[in-house]
């Protein structure tokens, strides 16, 4: 099957591609765009280690066509923050030592973003974290400090509401 | 350094390598890529046990874009394994479980070698298989290997037909034990297939260079000892191999040994190209290293006032088509099922048997979870009986200071006592039924601290950074930032101003590798002696350069000082590197073998433990009375670290592995059904989510061990082994039903309730 | 493995397209499912026609019913302020879809066409008496869900039919649904059993359940005992149902164990219902 042109928007900016019709968005970006910050795992949607944004929401880029995306704004965990300027779920991952192989962090990192944008204005409860996350998972951690380190970040932000919008 | 106040080792710092994985920038295996790479893929058998009568690639080949199709004609005869050398890059004839290796491709794609695999022709003559491991026992079983005899095997293992290893731990007389004894007690429990999990799966690229040397960059938890396996299957001298690992995103011993980095290697020799080739969950589910499903039976005689007398056991475990670790995990089994208790006459036997399954592994405490399913769950059916509290009952028997332990080793630093009353304590055992349909349970254990040796070369740059080369990899649980806190601590430099370089066998010192619960404490120990030998290169310097005795010169707050002299260490490195060469060093450590009792163990490859450590887990759960649903309202875990060289990441080690041994317990196993395995995707293989994970409290019990850095013992792999009893007791509590096979599903929970009011 | 992706700018359009390539070609919602089925062979449509920007997304409402548009994600019907309340079993249903990343892209239309015995939001919406709307060369019609469900993987939908919405009428202020899910986790479950219950304080009950036969099926016979007996016959009514069903032995769960919950679960669902009537619980 031909390749087709498509445009895609990643982290603000604007790629122009040509891409197979049934390539997956996790595909295009880490073979064709190298981004590797978006992991692979299961590509069945129930590990959640591919997971970027969509127009702001949480989804599983291993079941959704880059032709999907089309038109629509994507951002991964390289738009989120970089080391200098870590975004404040980053450094609470780190600071709460949540972190452990790290392969499913910028996946869990993006789906606490993309459900803190919805809660802004209060701080979740574990339990919400918990549902929240659940399309996620981590073999590392046991998730107790990925939910305290989530927990801690919506504080955070809601103290700084400026920082929240920053690359969404 | 007694008395000293730590200033690095013993604090809650963060990781070293934290910023690379929340941003993305930390690249794994899997996230590796070469220029021009190809792309491989594998043939995988359909039939259980079956003669290839005929293969047939020529379409593969012919397919646009293939450049090369392998299969067994193509490379040398070789065998390898662990223990026995049993098993081949590509099936020799014949296939011996569903799943395995048959042929590879290298495509320019994964699309095009994906559709090559499929245009491979192949037809089978099936043979009789045999699945079930007792079953396997029996004279006139299909046997797996027919020409077993001729294995290249360890000579430690006594082998016979489906018989892969037997092995043999005890001592006394049990008969005699048995006759003393007030009550006897026997019990069949079985456990299943589950995998390690990683997130990210196993994936290597080779690529062959100018001097016909291979470069394998993989996500290997061995490096040296996946350089020496591929020497092996490549049949070429170690120093032609190099491996490099990038990042590894988990490994929970399931990324020890060969998976897919032979096949990488040997494509890309034929295409000339690099290669890579990665697992699909798929693949992962039928031709991994899980761990193995086991039946355990256990006698114990009792006197009337609860002590144990006598023990006689088997463990019955099923490696499937091929040993790998099998026969040795069967033969740890026995030391887990002997302690942490006082049985005066002990007769343990264990049994390793092919099947016509996948292979399996060595999954995080290998052994551990299966022995102390049974003798923990037995431990609670036995106080039940006797009418004496389950804690009490554990608290008569449990090993005391100075004990022998089951092959005659004196026990030291023995603190199983405190990790039973904390965890006790901390659950409210006191209120062991709080409500109709609640109940608690509490289970304990040992383990070892894995040995074999370390070294480090660590250096002092003239910036006054610190970098430490180790041959151990960072899998994630912080153990490398664990050694370098240690090693900054005996430099007086700080965590921040230590690197730590990549791993590749070319340049790194050999480790033992990240396995056993072992590498924080062997490789911060090599750290201790490579920061012994600093600070005496730096005495034997500043002496002549000051001109004073070399044991005035010390090292504090990043200075050099004798007297009223002082220079930074920047300067003194800097003044080394251009006066001697820098400073550097080799540190090496090796854990003695503690003395044992020979006559107590047979055929056994690890007859006494070193550097144990002591646990023991509590639990509160609710079972629905009905569904069996279980819900865990609190988990408990004290754990003997003998010293927390950073409390962090020993408590993300307990949470972590508590995940495991409840997704062992409750939900996970791979099904197999004539062969085939049922459920090898990730909507049916269910690890627990986010929503199955109660909080888990962790009480860290530090009791000095003799050998660890600083009194550190082994942390990685104990979290996992008491899950499935101290739930399964406290589901005994809860429900009135007591299920003797993992996973307990609430459906085996609801079914036996169903039957019970039936009857 | 490859397919032409059509990307119509109306509905018509797509429904052109569909009669053009036949069988071969496949509607695309969120794909969560489809995109799956193809990547594991099962399926390999040569034409993929997507149903996004077609203005299907919308959940909205007339004077006695709710119209929910095909292509509303689970995730719209979770947050929908309309649906907290007596309706609050949509939520319940739609809430344990996968994850929150399968949430924001799966649809509702996807789940009902889907035909799977195990679709959550499918009993729900047979406890309501809902309709499919459905679009297609030969005109609108619409159908009632009961009918439109075949059995596992089909539907009454011709290849090149839409299902463009599905309808239900508005609850009265006296009646409460619930809806209960079994599976092996707490989550990211496909249902080894599930169960809608729909009670109106006038006796009327709507019992439906999945994963227990080979579509999704209402218990008539169960929802005619509790309209007599009230409260008082939610246990017979569980029982009923069990024996109604038939479920299969798979690698979820066996056969035995799924008649158990059948009968446990319409039970205590038919409670959340009454209990909620009776604002004793929410």
């Amino acid at each position: 099957m031909s390749r087709q042109p498509l445009d895609l928007t990643i982290n603000g900016e604007s790629y122009q591609l040509m891409v197979e019709p049934h390539w997956s968005l996790l595909q295009v970006l880490r073979r064709e765009l190298g981004m590797t910050g978006t992991k692979e795992n299961c590509l069945e949607a129930e590990c959640g280690v591919c997971t970027v944004l969509l127009d702001g929401k949480a989804v599983n880029s291993c079941i959704l066509l880059a032709e999907q995306a089309r038109g629509r704004s994507i951002v991964t965990i390289e738009g989120l923050g970089d080391p200098e300027h870590l975004h404040p779920l980053q450094r609470a991952f780190i600071d709460h030592g949540a972190v452990q192989c790290g392969y499913c962090i910028p996946g869990m990192i993006l789906t606490a973003k993309s459900f803190l944008d919805e809660c802004r204005g209060h701080v979740p409860s574990e339990a919400e974290v918990r549902e929240a996350l659940s399309g996620t998972l981590c073999r590392c951690t046991g998730y107790q400090k990925i939910v305290e380190a989530v927990i801690a970040a919506a504080r955070q932000l809601n103290s700084w509401p400026e920082e929240a919008g920053r690359a969404s | 350094m007694s008395g000293y106040q730590h200033r690095v080792a013993g604090k809650r710092l963060n990781r070293l390598d934290g910023i690379g994985k929340v941003t993305g920038k930390h690249v794994y295996a899997a996230d590796f890529a070469l220029p021009g790479m190809l792309f491989g893929k594998i043939l995988r058998s359909s039939e259980p046990h079956a003669r290839i009568r005929r293969l047939d690639v020529a379409k593969a080949r012919a397919l646009p874009g293939v450049r090369t199709v392998l299969t067994a004609s193509d490379i040398p005869a070789i065998r390898f394994g662990t223990a026995i050398k049993d098993r081949s890059v590509f099936a020799d004839g014949v296939v011996r479980f569903r799943g395995e290796a048959i042929a590879a491709v290298a495509a320019t794609s994964l699309e095009i070698a994906e559709a090559a695999v499929r245009a491979i022709e192949i037809e089978y003559e099936p043979l009789p298989a045999v699945f079930d491991p007792e079953e396997a026992l029996t004279s006139g079983a299909p046997l797996v290997h027919a020409g077993w005899s001729d294995y290249q095997a360890l000579p430690v293992f006594d082998r016979e037909g489906n018989v892969s290893g037997r092995a043999e731990l005890g001592g006394g007389d049990v008969e005699a034990g048995f006759a003393q004894s007030y009550r006897i007690y026997e019990h069949r429990f079985t456990t299943q297939h589950v995998h390690p999990g990683y997130t990210e799966p196993r994936s290597a690229i080779a690529s062959w260079d100018g001097n016909g040397d291979v470069i394998v960059w993989c996500n290997t938890q061995l490096p040296f000892d996946m350089k020496n396996m591929l020497a092996e299957v490549l049949d070429l001298p170690a120093s032609k191999v190099r491996v490099i690992v990038p990042g590894i995103g988990g490994g929970f011993g399931g990324k020890l040994r060969v998976g897919v980095e032979h096949f990488a290697a040997w494509l890309a020799r034929a295409s000339k190209r690099p290669v890579k080739v990665m697992t699909t969950s798929e693949e992962e589910l039928t031709d991994a290293y899980p761990r193995q499903p086991t039946i355990v039976t256990l006698r114990t005689g009792v006197s009337r006032d609860g002590l144990l007398l006598a023990r006689q056991g088997r463990v019955l475990l099923d490696c499937g088509a091929y040993a790998n670790s099998g026969p040795a995990t069967a033969a740890i089994a026995l030391q887990v099922l002997a302690g942490p208790y006082r049985t005066p006459h002990l007769a343990f036997e264990s049994v390793a048997v092919y099947t016509n399954k996948g292979s399996t592994g060595s999954f995080r405490a290998p052994a551990g979870p299966m022995a102390n399913f049974a003798v923990e769950s037995q431990m609670d059916l036995i106080a039940d009986n006797l009418g004496i509290d389950p804690l009490e009952f554990r608290l008569r028997n449990v090993y005391r200071e100075g004990d022998k332990g089951p092959a005659g080793e004196t026990l030291t630093s023995v603190s199983i006592e405190e990790c039973l009353r904390k965890a006790a304590d901390a659950i409210g055992w006191h209120d062991r039924r709080p409500a109709h349909g609640r109940g608690k349970g509490i289970a304990c254990s040992w383990w070892l601290t894995t040995g074999g040796s370390s070294g480090v070369y660590v250096k002092i740059n003239p910036d006054g950074s610190v970098t430490l080369v180790s041959g151990a990899v960072e899998l994630g649980s912080g153990a490398i930032t664990g050694a370098a806190q240690i090693l900054a601590e005996e430099l007086g430099v700080d965590l921040a101003d230590v690197n730590v370089a990549e791993v590749d066998t070319h340049s790194s010192p050999y480790d033992y590798g990240a396995q056993g619960s072992r590498t924080a404490f062997s490789v911060g120990n090599a750290c201790i002696a490579a920061a012994k030998d600093l600070r005496r290169q730096i005495g034997e310097l500043m002496a002549a350069q000051w001109q004073v005795p070399i044991d005035s010169v010390r090292l504090e707050e990043k200075s050099v000082i004798s007297g009223d002299k002082r220079m930074s260490l920047a300067e003194v490195a800097s003044l080394s590197q251009r006066s001697g060469g820098g400073l550097i060093s080799h540190g090496t450590a090796i854990q003695p073998m503690p003395v044992f009792d020979p006559s107590k163990v047979k055929n056994h490859p690890l007859p006494a433990w070193t550097s144990h450590s002591f646990h023991a887990h509590a639990v509160d759960l609710s079972v629905d009375q009905v569904t069996g649903e279980v819900s865990i309202h609190r988990y408990v875990v004290a754990q003997d670290v003998g010293y927390a060289i950073n409390p962090t990441y020993i408590e993300g080690q307990i949470e972590g592995g508590v995940a495991q041994g409840i997704g062992q317990t409750l939900s996970e196993e791979i099904v197999y059904d004539q062969g085939r395995v049922m459920n090898a995707n990730l909507t049916d293989y269910k690890m627990p989510t986010t929503m199955d994970m109660p909080r888990v409290e962790c009480i860290l019990v530090e009791k000095p061990g003799v050998n660890g850095p600083y009194g550190a013992k082994g942390v990685g792999e104990p979290p996992c082994i008491q899950p499935p009893a101290a739930i399964a007791n406290a589901i005994a509590v809860a429900s009135g039903v007591r299920v003797c096979s993992l996973p307990i599903t609430a459906e085996k929970i609801a079914l036996e309730r169903l039957d019970r009011a039936a009857d | 493995m490859s397919f032409a992706f059509h990307r119509p700018d109306s509905i018509d359009a797509a429904i052109a397209v569909a009669r053009e390539h036949g069988a071969s070609a496949r509607f695309l919602a969120g794909g969560t499912d489809l995109i799956i089925q193809i990547n594991r062979r099962r399926i390999a449509p040569e034409h993929l026609i997507s149903l996004a920007g077609l203005g299907l997304d919308t959940i909205g409402e007339t004077g006695s019913e709710f119209v929910i548009g095909a292509m509303a994600t689970h995730d719209a019907v979770v947050g929908h302020p309309a649906f907290q309340k007596q309706l609050k079993a949509l939520t319940e249903a739609s809430a344990v879809v996968g994850g929150r990343q399968v949430r924001n892209i799966a649809t509702v239309g996807g789940n009902i066409v889907n035909a799977s015995p195990a679709a959550d939001l499918v009993p729900v919406l047979l406890t309501l008496d809902a309709t499919v709307e459905l679009r297609g060369g030969a005109g609108t019609r619409t159908l009632p869900l009961d009918r439109f469900l075949v059995e596992r993987g089909r539907t009454e939908r011709r290849p090149d039919e839409i299902l463009t919405a599905v309808r239900f009428d508005k609850p009265p202020a006296d009646s409460a649904t619930a809806f209960l899910k079994a599976g092996r986790r707490k989550a990211m479950e496909i249902s080894v059993i599930c169960v809608a219950a729909h009670l109106v304080s006038d006796g009327k009950a709507r019992i439906a359940i999945g994963a227990a036969a080979s579509r999704t099926l209402r218990v008539p016979a169960a929802e005619a005992i509790v309209e007599k007996g009230g409260r008082a016959a939610f246990a017979e009514a569980g029982r009923i149902a069990a024996r109604q069903m038939s479920p299969i032995d798979d690698v979820r769960a066996s056969a035995r164990y799924r008649r158990l919950l059948v009968a446990a679960m319409v039970e205590r669902a038919l409670g959340i219902c009454a209990d909620r009537i009776e604002g004793k619980s929410t």
